[in-house]
C-alpha cells in the first residue's frame, strides 16, 4: 500500500471544521434539552392554536409541491419538446437567478403583483371589478414557493428529459408513436424515478420556509411551525414554547429526510442544462402541441419574469437620491456583503475539512467517512430558525447575543449552506482522490504545490459555484437576522422588510433593487470570476 | 431496387453526396472511415436526417420513399444500443413493433410469441432488457424487425458491442432471418469480417460519397488507396 500522505496537517484541519460543525449544533441541543424539565407539555400538546399552526405547515407544504411538480412537469416537457423556441434562453436564464433571488424581494414582487393595490388588481378595477384581497394567507405562500420550486423542480426534470438518447427519439418516430406514447413510454419513465426525491426536496424546502409565511401569511389562519417559533421568542417571549416547537420541527424535518432518502438517491439540485444536439421527435407538427406548449411557456416565463420586472419598476422612484444618500442603506450594505461573503467563506472551510477527512478515511474506516457524509444531512434536519433559536438560548445567558448579532448570522448561513457546499464539491474532491493521489506522491507532489496544480484546477468551478450560491442565500437571508435584529445592526433584507411592513413602497422599492443587484453580481462575479470560463 | 439519385446534405462541416443503386433481396455491407458518411446514408434512407436539395430522391421500386414520414416508411432501424425502453419486457418491446399502445388482438400476441422463437428468446418475454446479455438485447430488437415486416432492414453497427462469438452468431441469425423473410439488409459495419461472412454487396464510402461498390470477395483485393488504406494495407 503506497503511503498517501506523507503529513498529517489534514488533520488539524478537519478538527477545527468538525469543530466548527459540531459545536454549534452541539450548543443548542444543550440549550434546548435545559428546558425539558420546565416545558409545560400538556398545556402545549393540547393547545389547538400549535395544531392548527402544524396542520397549516403540512398542508401549505403539500400544495405547494403538488402544484409546483404539476406544473413543472408540464413546463419541463415543453422546453424539451420545443429545442428552438426563441424565448428558451431567456427563460432558462430566468429559472437560474430564481434559485438566488432572495426570498423577500420575491415576496415584494408577488405584492407589487397582486396586492391590493398591485398591477392585476388595477388591470381588473380598469375592466370594472371590485379590488380583491387575495395576497395574504395561503394564495400568497403558494404564489411565493411555486416561484422558487417551480424553476428548480423544471431544472431537474428538463436535464433528465434532455439525457433520453438520440436512438431512442429516432426509434419511437419510425414506430410512429402519438405524443400520448412518447409521454407514456419514453418521457414518464425517464422522469418518475426522480419525482420522489425532488418531491421530498421541495416539501422540505417549502415545509420550513421563513421569510415567505412571515411576510406573506403569519396571520393566526396561515402560520407555520418555523414562524411560530420565531414569534414565541419575539413577540411572547415564551422560550420554553419555542423549544416545544422546535424539537417539533425537527422531528418532522428528521421524518421528511428519512422518508426522501428511503424514496431513492438524493438528487443534484444545481445540473448544468446543456443542450444536446437537435432531437427528432415525431410529435412536434401537431397544433394542438405547439399552442399547449406555447401557452405553457408564457406562463411560466411570466410566472418568474414579472415579480422580478415589477421589483425593477418600483426602484425606479423619486425616493431613489434620498434612499441611496441614505447611509443607513450603505451600512446595510456593507453588513450584507460581509455576512454573505463571510457565511460562504466559513462554509468552504467547513465542507473542506469534512471532505478531507472523508477522502483520508474511506480507504481505511469506511464507517467514519460514512459519518462526514451524515453530518451534511443532519444539518437539514436542524431548518435555520431552530439552530438560531438554540443559539440564542444557549448564549443568552453569557453574553450579550444582540452584540455579536451578525456573527451568529455567518455562522448559522455557513452551516446552512453546509449541505449545499458538500452536495456541489464532494463529487470532484473525492476524485481528486481516487485518480490522482497515487500519481501525486510518487512523483512528490505535496502541499502548496499540489494545492496549486493539481486541486485548484480541478476545484475552482465546483468552488465557484458552492461559493456563490451560499454567499448569494446568506446576502438574502431574512431568518436568523430577524431573530437576532436590532435596530443598531441592519442587513439589506431586514431594512427592506422594515420598509415594507411600514409602507414606504418607494423606498422599499429602491432597497429591492440594491438588494438584488447585490445578490446577482456576488453570485455572478464568484462563479464567473472564480470558476473560469466555460472551455 | 433502391435508388439514391443526389442525395445531399450537410451535417456540421461536411458534405455528403449519394448516388447508389442496391438490388433487393441481399445483404449489403456498409463501410467506410469513422466520419465517412455510412450511419447518414441509412439515416437518409430511414428518415432521420432530410436530404436538403430538391433534385432528391430516394426511391425503393418506383415509390418516393423520401417523401413519407419516418413511420410510413418501409424500414426498420436497428442501432448499436438502446434499441429497447429499458422499463419494459421484452415482449411488450417487441409488441410496440405492431401497435405503439401496446394493446395487441389474441392474432397479434401470437405474432409476438412466434418472433420471439424465431430469434430464439422462447420463454424470456417477461424478462427486461437488464434482465438480458447484450446480444439477447440485440434479438429483442431483430424479433421486433420481424413483427413489423418491413422489406428494409438497416444495421447500424448492431455487433460491435459483442464478443467475437457472439458476433458470428448474430451475423448467423441476422443472415437466415433475412433468407427466410426475404429482407434487404444494409448492415454498417466497421469489420471486413462481417462483409465476407455476411454480405453479398460492398458500398465502400469514403468523404462523404459512395466510392467503391461491388460483390464482397472483390473487396480486400481493391488496390484503390482509400480502400488499402481503410484496411490498414500499405500501398
Amino acid at each position: 500500500m503506497i503511503k498517501v500522505a506523507s503529513s498529517r496537517h489534514w488533520l488539524w484541519f478537519s478538527s477545527l471544521s468538525f469543530c466548527l460543525v459540531l459545536l454549534p449544533l452541539l450548543l443548542a441541543m444543550g440549550a434546548f434539552s435545559s428546558y425539558l424539565g420546565q416545558a409545560q407539555w400538556l398545556t402545549y400538546m393540547t393547545d389547538a392554536y400549535t395544531w392548527r399552526v402544524v396542520w397549516f405547515s403540512w398542508w401549505q407544504a403539500c400544495l405547494s409541491t403538488v402544484i409546483s411538480l404539476s406544473a413543472a412537469v408540464l413546463v419541463a416537457r415543453a422546453l424539451a419538446r420545443r429545442q428552438s423556441f426563441v424565448g428558451r434562453w431567456l427563460l432558462l436564464r430566468c429559472f437560474s437567478v430564481a434559485l438566488v433571488v432572495p426570498s423577500i424581494i420575491a415576496v415584494f414582487g408577488i405584492i407589487l403583483l397582486h396586492g391590493k393595490y398591485g398591477y392585476f388588481n388595477q388591470f381588473w378595477l380598469w375592466l370594472g371589478g371590485q379590488p380583491q384581497s387575495y395576497v395574504y394567507g395561503l394564495t400568497g405562500i403558494l404564489l411565493a414557493h411555486v416561484f422558487f420550486n417551480l424553476p428548480l423542480a423544471t431544472r431537474i426534470l428538463l436535464q433528465r428529459l434532455d439525457a433520453i438518447n438520440a436512438e431512442t427519439w429516432r426509434l419511437s418516430s419510425q414506430l410512429g408513436m402519438t405524443s400520448v406514447d412518447l409521454w407514456r413510454h419514453i418521457e414518464w419513465p425517464h422522469i418518475k424515478g426522480v419525482l420522489p426525491q425532488l418531491a421530498a426536496l421541495v416539501f422540505a424546502l417549502c415545509f420550513t420556509s421563513f421569510a415567505i409565511v412571515m411576510t406573506l401569511g403569519g396571520g393566526p389562519k396561515a402560520t407555520t411551525i418555523e414562524v411560530a417559533i420565531f414569534q414565541a421568542i419575539r413577540f411572547d417571549f415564551d422560550i420554553a414554547k419555542a423549544v416545544y416547537l422546535s424539537l417539533l420541527q425537527m422531528g418532522f424535518c428528521g421524518f421528511i429526510l428519512w422518508a426522501g432518502l428511503r424514496l431513492g438517491k438524493p438528487i443534484d439540485m444545481f445540473v448544468s442544462l446543456e443542450t444536446s444536439a437537435k432531437n427528432m421527435r415525431p410529435d412536434l407538427k401537431p397544433m394542438l402541441g405547439i399552442v399547449s406548449d406555447s401557452v405553457v411557456l408564457l406562463l411560466a416565463t411570466l410566472l418568474v419574469l414579472l415579480p422580478l420586472l415589477a421589483v425593477v419598476i418600483a426602484g425606479i422612484n423619486p425616493a431613489w437620491a434620498d434612499v441611496l444618500l441614505d447611509l443607513r442603506l450603505w451600512n446595510a450594505f456593507g453588513n450584507s456583503l460581509w455576512v454573505a461573503l463571510s457565511s460562504a467563506l466559513l462554509s468552504l472551510l467547513m465542507a473542506s475539512g469534512l471532505l478531507l477527512a472523508q477522502r483520508h478515511w474511506r480507504k481505511r474506516y469506511a464507517s467514519a467517512a460514512l459519518a462526514v457524509e451524515w453530518m451534511g444531512s443532519v444539518i437539514l434536519v436542524v431548518p435555520p430558525l431552530v439552530l438560531a433559536t438554540g443559539l440564542f438560548i444557549g448564549l443568552s445567558p453569557h453574553v450579550n447575543v444582540f452584540a455579536i448579532n451578525l456573527y451568529i448570522v455567518v455562522l448559522v448561513n455557513a452551516l446552512m449552506g453546509l449541505p449545499y457546499m458538500l452536495r456541489v464539491l464532494s463529487v470532484a474532491y473525492l476524485k481528486i482522490g481516487t485518480d490522482y493521489d497515487r500519481l501525486c506522491s510518487s512523483l512528490g507532489v505535496q502541499g502548496w504545490h499540489r494545492l496549486r496544480h493539481v486541486e485548484w484546477p480541478i476545484l475552482r468551478k465546483p468552488v465557484g459555484l458552492a461559493l456563490a450560491l451560499v454567499a448569494a442565500m446568506s446576502a438574502g437571508d431574512l431568518g436568523v437576522v430577524a431573530l437576532f435584529g436590532s435596530p443598531d445592526i441592519q442587513t439589506l433584507p431586514l431594512l427592506m422588510y422594515q420598509r415594507l411592513g411600514s409602507y414606504q413602497s418607494d423606498a422599499a422599492g429602491v432597497t429591492a433593487v440594491v438588494l438584488l443587484g447585490l445578490c446577482l453580481v456576488i453570485f455572478v462575479i464568484l462563479e464567473r470570476l472564480l470558476g473560469g470560463s466555460d472551455d | 431496387m433502391i435508388n439514391f439519385k443526389q442525395v445531399n446534405c450537410r451535417l456540421g462541416e461536411q458534405n455528403f453526396c449519394y448516388d447508389l443503386q442496391i438490388q433487393l433481396g441481399q445483404v449489403v455491407a456498409v463501410m467506410g472511415a469513422s466520419g465517412s458518411g455510412k450511419s447518414t446514408l441509412l439515416n437518409l434512407l430511414a428518415g432521420f436526417i432530410q436530404p436538403q436539395n430538391d433534385t432528391a430522391q430516394i426511391l425503393l421500386g418506383d415509390e418516393r420513399v423520401d417523401l413519407l414520414a419516418p413511420s410510413q416508411r418501409p424500414v426498420t432501424s436497428l442501432f448499436q444500443e438502446h434499441n429497447l425502453f429499458a422499463h419494459m419486457s421484452a415482449f411488450n418491446n417487441l409488441a410496440l413493433g405492431i401497435r405503439t399502445s401496446l394493446k395487441l388482438t389474441v392474432d397479434e400476441i401470437a405474432q409476438v410469441d412466434t418472433a420471439l422463437e424465431q430469434v430464439g428468446l422462447k420463454g424470456l418475454g417477461s424478462r427486461l432488457p437488464k434482465q438480458l446479455s447484450g446480444g439477447q438485447r440485440q434479438r429483442v430488437a431483430l424479433g421486433r424487425a420481424l413483427v413489423r415486416r418491413k422489406p428494409l432492414l438497416l444495421l447500424d453497427e448492431p455487433f460491435s458491442a459483442l464478443d467475437p462469438a457472439l458476433r458470428q452468431e448474430m451475423a448467423a441469425l441476422v443472415k437466415s432471418l433475412s433468407q427466410q423473410h426475404q429482407l434487404t439488409v444494409l448492415l454498417v459495419t466497421h469489420e471486413p469480417r462481417d462483409a465476407l461472412d455476411l454480405a453479398e454487396t460492398v458500398v465502400f464510402i469514403a468523404d462523404g460519397r459512395v466510392h467503391w461498390q461491388g460483390p464482397s470477395q472483390d473487396f480486400l483485393q481493391q488496390t484503390d488507396t482509400h480502400i488499402k488504406a481503410y484496411l490498414g494495407q500499405s500501398c
